[in-house]
């Protein structure tokens, strides 16, 4: 011990050794032996170095145990509940909505329409989707009334009282004949294409013309839900100060505060969102959705006002992942490199954009697959329908359009007799491999992967 | 019968998303008692994160994750963070974190410098002490440092920083440039029985070969390819969200929107490959979202080796592979000349 460690010591906290992790814990409420759950922090989380570590996660005991509070777990006093009413049809004006029947109904404590939202509309891209609908429905899960009420099951009878005349408008459903010109428009006058992206790299029409062989296939996936175990779900409290504060399922507070500053008109100042621990999100909950309403109930009843979607809402009146239309042209020769790749994505944006212009974006720049190519066109679109939003799901487009260039590759191994595994090792990127972008790319490790997989799996040549 | 298949998949994926900058910043404090609290505005969404963040952390000051409590989500407290999205968590959010706990341990080592009689430069933090590089006898401890720094020097070692990828827009016209920092890895393996009677396809194995850079917890590396793989054989095989006419949603249930059940699951087999990416924290990537990219082609491409037929919408159903099998035989007769 050093001069300045002994002159520290007076100094010193009187915690010389510390109670351990475990007599520091509160003790569950059965006793401990009855969990069939290991309750002892194994020795990795108190390694110095840390990196690497198989390290415990400190809220697993918690989710184990069942005691994670999720938003469905908290509640304050007063607190309301929300119910949102759903279009349930597709395309419609709305003629009139009455809701004098609910508001007159015991128990129910506030209702709310678009009209009363300050700025009906937010999106991360294009600030194309409303709160709630005011005049145009887009799609059969778009709110067009929320109540807050005294119980849920007074404010789901509420949303029964409320009348909606819908003149219903034709529908626009596939992404395809949303593409011409003579089609309804989904978010008139725009057209339905809403964004575009072209990756050209090289002479494609050259390099097909070289090639000995040509591939052409179109592969299509279909819409998927992200399913998450716990639902959207939110409170918000408007105290006396007109400071609001949410607690909300959203994986991107950031981005929500400045959404909900503009659809109310608030100062950031006034606004705090608490992120609680979510129950899944797999980019199903990277924006806002009924935030703003609870917000507007809250202030309307001075109380704070929870809304859980149902598992239904989860499905229609959340974002999904795309359905894309893939057409892929290939020019390969007799050995098996690929020297071209022609490829058109349509991607079904269903009713707003959401983040459609990220996913469309990943999915054309990935789309020719992780392999060297000297000729690259890539083109994609993504169009309005009124069907539920597509947004981001888990891999932005990728799994889709992996989803055809490795099926495509396997056609292409078969017409030429060559292993599926030596067909990719033969075209895939090394270190320093150009993408299609001409991006110098670094740290690839594609090649390792496809021999580390093939190792563990077994993997016998045979063409 | 009973057909084997076996089919391979590869990928690549960004780390991060490229349609403006997405920074996160970070706020690293260390204690007087040698733990350390940090802020960050990203949101645990179940994938463990803040558990890889809190290591990140821990690391950089060379103390244990057990001494790191990671506080997050909340716009009054937190730093702002583009968020839990885009696989960007452990790489640029665990950027802005190594770079505040870098600078909260710069703080400690102007403190302990005079402590030790060397210069900041000979300095290393490690084992939860402060000690002269190559003469690791010559230490204080961190706490004793922090304290020192706080209550003695009226320096408390308090770090913040921020982070954004670099990258390059794209050209309007061809689309060239740099649009990702770096990209990650990956190869599936499936093998699958398919039903030639019926079209039922069971998926019984996959080997999962994933690039993540470093793999700063190796553990919940295995969870992520694990749960991708779960949502890959659904998007494969079953999951479809079914409109009717009129634009209404048919299946808006778990009961008609069927996904994968631990019934469902193939074995699962995880390698980590080797790899270190010099831009990430401790040469980290990312895991998340890679994880359910190549499991679909995978099980599609095991399909067509088991029963020669291509399903090209997805998900393949029984009725799908059916259809194409039954499509092949009747192709195959009508060639047998008269």
């Amino acid at each position: 011990m050093n001069e300045h460690s002994r002159v520290l010591e007076r100094d010193k906290l009187d915690i010389a050794e510390p109670l351990s992790d475990v007599e520091l814990r509160l003790p569950a409420v059965l006793p401990r032996e009855s969990y069939p759950i290991e309750t002892l922090t194994p020795d990795a989380r108190q390694q110095t170095r840390a990196v690497g570590q198989r390290v415990t996660r400190p809220d697993g005991r918690l989710h184990g145990l069942g005691q994670t509070k999720y938003i469905d777990d908290l509640s304050f006093p007063g607190m309301l509940y929300a119910r949102i009413k759903r279009a349930g049809i597709a395309s419609a004006r709305i003629k009139r909505i009455d809701t004098s029947a609910a508001e007159a109904m015991p128990g129910v404590m506030a209702v709310l329409t678009g009209k009363e939202i300050p700025v009906n509309s937010f999106g991360p891209s294009f600030q194309d989707q409303p709160v709630l609908v005011d005049d145009l429905v887009f799609h059969a899960g778009d709110g067009v009334a929320a109540v807050a009420a005294v119980t849920e099951q007074i404010a789901n009878e509420a949303l029964e009282k409320i009348v909606v005349e819908y003149e219903p408008l034709p529908a626009v459903l596939d992404p395809v004949a949303a593409m011409r010109e003579d089609s309804p428009k989904v978010h008139a006058p725009n057209s339905n294409i809403y964004a575009t992206k072209t990756i050209r790299k090289g002479d494609v029409e050259k390099g097909l013309a070289e090639s000995d062989h040509i591939f052409e296939d179109r592969f299509s996936t279909q819409m998927i839900e992200h399913v998450s175990l716990e639902p959207h779900a939110a409170i918000a409290d408007w105290d006396a100060n007109g400071r609001l504060t949410i607690w909300a399922t959203i994986g991107r507070i950031t981005l929500a505060r400045a959404d909900i500053a503009r659809t109310l008109k608030l100062p950031m100042s006034r606004i705090r969102i608490i992120g609680t621990i979510v129950g899944g999100n797999f980019g199903g909950k990277n924006e806002i959705s009924q935030e703003p309403a609870l917000a507007l109930l809250s202030k309307k009843t001075g109380r704070p006002v929870k809304g859980v979607f149902t598992r239904g809402e989860e499905f229609t009146s959340t974002t999904t992942r795309h359905p894309i239309i893939m057409d892929y042209k290939t020019g390969v020769t007799n050995k098996g490199r690929i020297l071209a790749r022609q490829i058109r994505l349509v991607l079904d944006g269903g009713a707003y954009c959401s983040w459609s212009e990220t996913t469309l974006g990943k999915a054309c720049i990935l789309a020719p697959g992780p392999y060297k190519i000297d000729n690259v066109l890539s083109e994609a679109f993504v169009v309005y329908t009124n069907k539920t939003m597509t947004g981001a799901m888990r891999g932005f487009g990728a799994p889709q359009v992996c989803f055809a260039y490795e099926s495509q590759m396997d056609d292409i191994a078969k017409k030429l007799g060559i292993d599926p595994l030596e067909i990719r090792l033969l075209n895939a990127f090394d270190e320093g491999s150009p993408s299609p972008t001409g991006q110098v790319l670094h740290s690839v490790v594609i090649k390792e992967s496809l021999r580390k997989a093939a190792d563990r799996f077994d993997w016998e040549p045979r063409s | 019968m009973k057909r084997r298949g076996r089919g391979i998949a590869c990928m690549w994926y960004p780390i991060g998303f490229t349609v403006s900058a997405n920074p996160s910043a970070a706020t690293v404090k260390m204690n007087e008692d040698g733990t350390a609290t940090v802020l960050t505005g990203t949101v645990e969404t179940g994938q463990g994160s803040l558990t890889v963040l809190g290591q990140i952390a821990a690391e950089a000051l060379g103390i244990a994750t057990d001494d790191v409590h990671v506080v997050s989500a909340d716009t009054d407290t937190t730093p702002m963070d583009t968020g839990a999205i885009a696989s960007r968590t452990t790489y640029v959010t665990g950027n802005a974190i190594f770079l505040a706990a870098e600078a909260a341990k710069a703080i400690l080592f102007e403190a302990a410098a005079p402590m030790l009689d060397v210069k900041v430069s000979q300095l290393e933090a490690k084992d939860r002490k402060i000690q002269v590089k190559n003469y690791p006898q010559r230490n204080v401890s961190i706490g004793e440092v922090a304290l020192r720094a706080q209550a003695v020097l009226g320096t408390p070692a308090i770090g913040s920083a921020s982070w954004n990828p670099p990258t390059v827009a794209l050209d309007p016209e061809t689309g060239q440039g740099k649009p990702f920092a770096t990209y990650v890895y990956a190869t599936q393996i499936a093998e699958v029985d398919v039903d030639d009677e019926t079209g039922e396809v069971e998926v019984l194995r996959i080997a999962a070969a994933h690039d993540c850079g470093t793999a700063i917890n190796p553990m919940l590396v295995e969870g992520q390819v694990e749960g991708g793989i779960s949502m890959g054989v659904g998007m494969a095989l079953q999951e479809e969200m079914l409109f009717d006419a009129n634009g209404r949603h048919i299946n808006p249930n778990l009961t008609n929107y069927i996904m994968p059940t631990s019934l469902d699951m193939p074995e699962i087999t995880v390698d980590i490959v080797q790899g270190f990416d010099p831009t990430g924290p401790f040469g980290a990537k990312g895991v998340g979202e890679p994880t359910a990219v190549p499991t679909s082609a995978a099980i599609l491409n095991a399909i067509h080796d088991a029963v020669g037929v291509r399903v090209y919408s997805l998900p393949a159903t029984s009725e799908k592979v059916l259809t194409a099998i039954k499509a092949k035989r009747a192709a195959e007769q009508k060639q047998i000349p008269a």
